[in-house]
C-alpha cells in the first residue's frame, strides 16, 4: 500500500478528521476576514480622525488669519498719529521748532528708508515650501532621485 | 447525524437561504425605489455645506509702514430655524443689545423651517464686542436656565449662529481721508486710493463645498488676499498739513481749502489735505458731509480759475520761447487792450517802468497780457498744453477732473481770452494740475507725474513704482531763471511766505470768481505755490483757500499758510537751514 493510499484510508476510517479540516479552513477564512476588516476599520477610523483634525485646522487657520488682521488693525489704532501725539503731550513732549534743532554730520549715517513690507521680486526668488519632498514625490521619483544622487557622488554624472 | 433528522436540517437551511435571498432582494429593491431618491436627497443636505471663504482686502500703509487702512472682525448673526427654542427671548435680547426691532426679529425667527429655508440672516457687521456679549449670554442661559418673562418656557438663545468676517477699518480715522476714500459694506471702494485701486485691493472670495464626511476632506485652495499698497504719504506731514489747513480755513472764514505737498523730483505726494474730511469709519455720513456737488477731494476733483499763480507758467513760456528775458523792460500804463477788452492791474494802477522781474513781483496783469500777445496765441497755448492743462495728470486717485483750457479753434474761444488766460482768468485747473505744471520749474525743466502709491505688495513681493516724467515743457535754463526770479520777487516783496533760513521761490494768486454778472472782486480764491530750497528743491507746496472772508488777497491769506507748512516740513524732512546745509556739505 502506498503512502497516499494509507492516508486516504486513515481519513475514511476517522471522518472527524475531515470535519476538523473543514472547520479549520472555515475558521482560517473567518480569522482572515476579521483581520482584514479590523485593519480596514482601524485605517478608516484613523483617516476619519485625521480628516476631522484637518477640518478643524483649516477652520482654525482661517480664524487665526482673521485674528492677525484684527490685531494688526487694533495695534494701528493704539499707535495712530492722534493717539501717539496725545500720549507724547501727556508725557510732556512738545513739537520741536526748526530753530531748536542742531544738525551735525554723522559719518556713515544713511537717511530713513521708506517701508519694505516684503522682499523685492528678485530677492524673493527662493520659494519656501512647508512640505518636505517625501510628501510630494512618488516612490519612483524617490528611487530615481537616489540613483541620480549616487551617480553624481560617484562621478558618473555631472550635475 | 441521524437520517430521520436530515430533512429538518435541510428545511432549516432552505429557510435561512430564503430569508437571506429575501433580504438581498429587498435591499436591491430599496436602492432603486422612488423613495430611495428622497432618502438620498435628504441625506445630501447634511453631507456638507457651501461656505464663502473671504479673501482679506489688501492693507494700505503710509511711506513708513504705518497702517492707514486695515481690516477688523465683525459678525453676521443668523438663526438656524430648526434649532430655535424660544423666539421671544432671541428677539428680546437682540432688541436690547443691538437695537433691532423686536417685532421684525420675532417674525423672522418664528418662521417655519423648510428645505428651502433653513437659516435666516438677522443682522450683519455687528461689532466684535457686541457679538461676544451675545455669545456670553447664550452660554450663560444654557448653563443657568432662566424662565422667560411669560413664564411658559426657559429663555434661550439656542439657534443663533455667529459668522465672523472682515470689514474695512481706518485706524487714523479722518487722517488722509480724502486720499484714501472708503469701502462700502458691500466691499466696493469709492474715491481716492480705495476707488482707484479697488480691483487690486479687493481679494476674491471663493464659495467652497466643505464636506461633513471627514474622509472626503481635501486641501482647501489658496485664497490670496488683495494686494497691499504703500503710499507716498508721510503720516506726520499729512497730520501737520491737515491741522494747518483746518486752522487756516477756520481763521480766514474760507469755504474750504486744499494743501498739497509733493517732491518735485519724483512726483511723490507727501501730503494732500482737503477740507472737509470725514471719519472713514463712518463713511455713511458722506452725503451729510459732502452735500450736493461738493467734491470728496478738492485737490484732484475741483477745477477753478487759478488767478495769478498761473503767471509763473506764462512767464516761463515767454522766456523759454525767447520772447522776453528777466530784464526785458515794460512800461506799465495801467491798461492793455486785447481782443477788444481792457486788461487792468489788480489795483487798477499804472506801475510805470518795469522789467519782467518787477512784473512778477508786483503781479501785473497788464504786463503779463502784453507778454502773452508778444508770444502769440499758438505759442502760448502750445506751452500750456505741454504743461498738461486741459487733461488729467494721471495721478492715481479716483475722480480726477480735467479742467478746461480753451484754445483757438474752440467755438467759445475769443482773442480776448489770450489776454485773460495769461494771468489765470478764463482757464480752469485743479490744484494737482498746477502742482504738476510748476514742478517743471522746480525740477529744472522736467515735469513729473504726481503719484500717491509708492509700492505694491502682492504674492509676497514688493514692487516699487518708479517716478514717471511727463515731458520737459521748458529748458533747464528757463526753469533756473524762473526759480531765481520768483525767489528774488518774494525777497523784494518781503512776502509773508518767506521762511527764515531757507530760500524759497513762489508766487501768490488771487482769482476773482466768475458769477452770473461777471467777475466780482468781493469773493476770491486765494492761493500760493512755492518750492524750496531754491538751489536743491525738496518740496513743492500748493495752498488754495476758497472764498476766504478775512481778506481777498492771496498774499494775506495763502502765503502765511505756505510759511507755516514749510516750517513744519523742514523739521519733518530733516532739512537743515541753507547755511547749515552748505556748511555740512563742505565739511
Amino acid at each position: 500500500m502506498t503512502k497516499r493510499a494509507r492516508l486516504i484510508q486513515a481519513y475514511r476510517q476517522t471522518p472527524w478528521r475531515q470535519q476538523t479540516q473543514t472547520i479549520g479552513l472555515f475558521s482560517a477564512v473567518v480569522v482572515f476576514v476579521t483581520l482584514v476588516a479590523g485593519v480596514y476599520l482601524n485605517v478608516t477610523a484613523r483617516a476619519a480622525t485625521f480628516g476631522r483634525e484637518v477640518q478643524y485646522m483649516q477652520a482654525e487657520k482661517r480664524e487665526l488669519e482673521q485674528k492677525i488682521e484684527d490685531l494688526e488693525t487694533r495695534l494701528a489704532y493704539l499707535s495712530s498719529s492722534q493717539e501717539m501725539e496725545s500720549r507724547a503731550r501727556k508725557l510732556g513732549f512738545q513739537p520741536i521748532m526748526k530753530n531748536q534743532i542742531i544738525y551735525v554730520v554723522v559719518p556713515g549715517y544713511s537717511d530713513r528708508q521708506p517701508a519694505e513690507l516684503a522682499p523685492l521680486p528678485q530677492q524673493g526668488a527662493h520659494q519656501f515650501t512647508a512640505l518636505p519632498p517625501e510628501f510630494t514625490m512618488s516612490l519612483l521619483d524617490w528611487v530615481s532621485d537616489v540613483i541620480y544622487q549616487l551617480s553624481v557622488q560617484t562621478g558618473g554624472l555631472t550635475p | 447525524m441521524r437520517l430521520e433528522n436530515a430533512w429538518r436540517y435541510s428545511m432549516l437551511g432552505s429557510l435561512f437561504v430564503a430569508v437571506a435571498v429575501a433580504i438581498m432582494l429587498q435591499t436591491v429593491r430599496l436602492q432603486f425605489s422612488p423613495q430611495a431618491k428622497v432618502i438620498l436627497d435628504g441625506g445630501s443636505l447634511f453631507s456638507g455645506a457651501w461656505q464663502v471663504i473671504d479673501a482679506p482686502r489688501g492693507q494700505i500703509y503710509d511711506r513708513w509702514g504705518n497702517l492707514l487702512a486695515g481690516n477688523h472682525t465683525v459678525y453676521e448673526i443668523s438663526v438656524e430655524l430648526r434649532s430655535v427654542e424660544n423666539p421671544k427671548s432671541i428677539a428680546f435680547i437682540l432688541n436690547g443689545t443691538l437695537g433691532l426691532d423686536y417685532n421684525q426679529v420675532l417674525a423672522a425667527v418664528s418662521q417655519q423651517a423648510s428645505d428651502q429655508m433653513v437659516n435666516v440672516t438677522l443682522v450683519d457687521n455687528v461689532p466684535a464686542d457686541k457679538a461676544l456679549l451675545l455669545q456670553q449670554y447664550m452660554a450663560d442661559l444654557r448653563a443657568n436656565p432662566v424662565p422667560s418673562q411669560d413664564g411658559q418656557e426657559n429663555a434661550s438663545l439656542v439657534g443663533l449662529v455667529f459668522r465672523p468676517h472682515l470689514q474695512r477699518s481706518y485706524p487714523e480715522k479722518d487722517l488722509a481721508a480724502n486720499v484714501l476714500g472708503f469701502v462700502s459694506r458691500e466691499g466696493i471702494g469709492y474715491f481716492g486710493v480705495e476707488g482707484n485701486y479697488d480691483d487690486l485691493l479687493a481679494g476674491v472670495p471663493k464659495l467652497l463645498w466643505i464636506p461633513s464626511d471627514p474622509n472626503l476632506v481635501e486641501e482647501l485652495p489658496e485664497i490670496p488676499p488683495g494686494a497691499s499698497l504703500v503710499l507716498t504719504i508721510d503720516r506726520e506731514i499729512q497730520a501737520s498739513v491737515e491741522h494747518i489747513l483746518d486752522d487756516a480755513v477756520e481763521k480766514n472764514g474760507a469755504k474750504g481749502g486744499s494743501v498739497v505737498v509733493m517732491d518735485p523730483k519724483t512726483g511723490e505726494i507727501y501730503a494732500m489735505a482737503s477740507s472737509p474730511r470725514i471719519d472713514l469709519n463712518e463713511f455713511w455720513r458722506y452725503p451729510e458731509v459732502f452735500p450736493g456737488s461738493n467734491p470728496f477731494n478738492r485737490a484732484v476733483s475741483q477745477s477753478y480759475e487759478p488767478g495769478s499763480v498761473f503767471k509763473v507758467l506764462t512767464m516761463a513760456a515767454a522766456i523759454d520761447s525767447g520772447q522776453v528775458k528777466a530784464d526785458t523792460p515794460f512800461l506799465d500804463t495801467g491798461y492793455f487792450e486785447v481782443g477788444g477788452i481792457i486788461i487792468r492791474n489788480w489795483d487798477s494802477a499804472a506801475w510805470g517802468q518795469q522789467d519782467m522781474l518787477g512784473c512778477m513781483q508786483h503781479s501785473l496783469n497788464v504786463c503779463l497780457a502784453w507778454v502773452g500777445t508778444e508770444m502769440g496765441a499758438s505759442v502760448f497755448y502750445d506751452y500750456m498744453t505741454r504743461f498738461g492743462f486741459g487733461h488729467v495728470t494721471g495721478v492715481d486717485l479716483a475722480g480726477e477732473a480735467d479742467g478746461r483750457l480753451k484754445s483757438p479753434g474752440d467755438g467759445d474761444w475769443y482773442p480776448a481770452d489770450l489776454g485773460t488766460n495769461t494771468f489765470g482768468q478764463g482757464v480752469s485747473v485743479t490744484p494737482i494740475q498746477m502742482l504738476m505744471a510748476v514742478s517743471a520749474i522746480a525740477n529744472r525743466g522736467q515735469m513729473v507725474t504726481p503719484h500717491i502709491v509708492r509700492s505694491l505688495v502682492d504674492n509676497g513681493n514688493q514692487y516699487d513704482i518708479q517716478p514717471q516724467y511727463a515731458g520737459m515743457p521748458i529748458s533747464k535754463e528757463t526753469a533756473e531763471i524762473m526759480s531765481e526770479m520768483l525767489a528774488i520777487s518774494l525777497e523784494n516783496e518781503g512776502s509773508e511766505a518767506l521762511v527764515s533760513g531757507y530760500r524759497m521761490a513762489g508766487k501768490t494768486g488771487t482769482a476773482e470768481i466768475p458769477g452770473e454778472k461777471g467777475y466780482t472782486r468781493e469773493i476770491t480764491n486765494t492761493s500760493f505755490i512755492g518750492w524750496g530750497p531754491v538751489d536743491d528743491p525738496r518740496f513743492i507746496v500748493y495752498v488754495w483757500l476758497e472764498q476766504p472772508t478775512s481778506s481777498i488777497w492771496g498774499s494775506v491769506v495763502a502765503a502765511p499758510v505756505f510759511k507755516e507748512v514749510v516750517e513744519r516740513l523742514v523739521v519733518l524732512l530733516n532739512l537743515p537751514p541753507d547755511v547749515v546745509r552748505f556748511g555740512l556739505t563742505h565739511e
